[in-house]
């Protein structure tokens, strides 16, 4: 990993599909890098895709682009928001955030293709401004292996009606106060703790989560299933000091437990891993 | 069905099958298999059923609603913007 090389991934949110850096990005084959204009997610989210899909945005006046931004991105101020929480931690640093992101989204907005999902969009933008305004410490490189998993066929779970008495672990987390599951969420890893919030939260698929994230989806992947692990024995802890049931970690599961009894260590050891494995 | 195997062949590859049933990252197949597997597993299904609730207490816990000032301050930057450049 060379020093040029990471200078060009510079994080650029708003990169057009014709810029040189782009079309480098995209003779390497590096599909971890997604511009947003060529930003294509599965399910538009947006007040009229069929009527947006087809607008000319060249041809569009200021009026009617304000106009149009504020009538399908202002929407989503309380979920941008939501997640400016679990990164900036107190409200005020929250707030600044969603203005610095919303105000970047209007400037760029020119080069959301209409009809795509515009959620992703702004929490991708939300995400950046995040990393280069309040993160210090250097974003790691891109992996230049390709995704596997890009074919998946991406379909709902069924809803499984299980044997009907839950389990006391079970009910003891789901009466956990709101600010222990904060809190829980909060002691994770950030990158883990954002691809948990960005997969269950908003409901994002693996692949919405790689663009949001400018990472590929094997990395979302991981962060997820780590993420996940760190977040119930976190979880657990706190329904244990709250003796609400008889909580066990994931190291005490009956059957796909892994032995991990100690969250914080992992945690630490976790994110030293994956730096290491995307070098 | 019930051997707990198909759902992988250690406890760390089960648990992952069960974060992509749930995450909708599945075949139709692969949903229909972990379907039945569950429906015959009790210690798979509160595995299950554990990740369902994080699931839901975490999106519960995290649902905010912003300062009734924030819109109006977003759009007031918005419309500063619009005059400094035009």
């Amino acid at each position: 990993m060379t020093g040029t090389r990471t200078e060009t991934i510079e994080r650029s949110d708003f990169q057009l599909s014709t810029s040189p850096q782009h079309d480098r990005a995209t003779a390497r084959g590096e599909r971890g890098r997604v511009d947003f204009s060529s930003m294509n997610t599965t399910a538009p989210v947006g007040s009229n895709p069929a009527e947006d899909a087809e607008l000319d945005v060249s041809m569009e006046s200021d009026v009617d682009r304000k106009a149009r931004f504020e009538r399908d991105a202002m929407q989503y101020v309380d979920q941008l928001y939501s997640a400016a929480m679990r990164m900036a931690r107190n409200p005020s640093d929250a707030e600044d955030l969603v203005q610095e992101a919303y105000t970047k989204a209007f400037s760029a907005f020119h080069q959301y293709k209409p009809g795509t999902n515009l959620k992703a969009w702004l929490y991708r933008i939300l995400t950046n401004t995040y990393i280069n305004l309040y993160r210090k410490r250097q974003r790691e490189p891109l992996q230049s292996h390709s995704d596997t998993i890009e074919d998946w066929q991406l379909a709902k779970a069924a809803e499984h009606t299980s044997s009907g008495l839950r389990s006391a672990e079970v009910e003891a987390l789901d009466h956990l106060p709101d600010s222990d599951v904060k809190s829980a969420l909060q002691s994770i890893p950030e990158d883990f703790r954002l691809a948990v919030y960005f997969s269950d939260v908003e409901g994002f698929a693996y692949k919405e989560i790689a663009e949001i994230m400018n990472t590929p989806i094997g990395t979302v992947m991981s962060r997820l299933h780590r993420g996940r692990k760190l977040l119930r024995d976190s979880l657990s802890e706190y329904a244990h000091e709250r003796g609400l049931g008889a909580a066990r970690g994931s190291g005490t599961s009956t059957s796909t437990g892994n032995g991990n009894t100690a969250p914080a260590k992992t945690a630490a050891a976790s994110t030293t891993k994956e730096q290491e494995t995307t070098k | 069905m019930s051997d707990c195997r198909n759902l992988g062949d250690c406890a760390d590859s089960r648990i992952e099958r069960l974060y992509e049933y749930l995450d909708g990252a599945l075949s139709q197949q692969d949903l229909v298999d972990i379907k039945q597997h569950l429906d015959a597993c009790p210690a798979c299904a509160e595995e299950y059923d554990l990740e369902r609730v994080i699931r839901s207490v975490v999106k519960r816990s995290c649902t905010e609603v912003a300062p009734d000032t924030l819109k109006a301050d977003i759009l007031g930057r918005i419309n500063h913007l619009r005059t400094v450049n035009h």
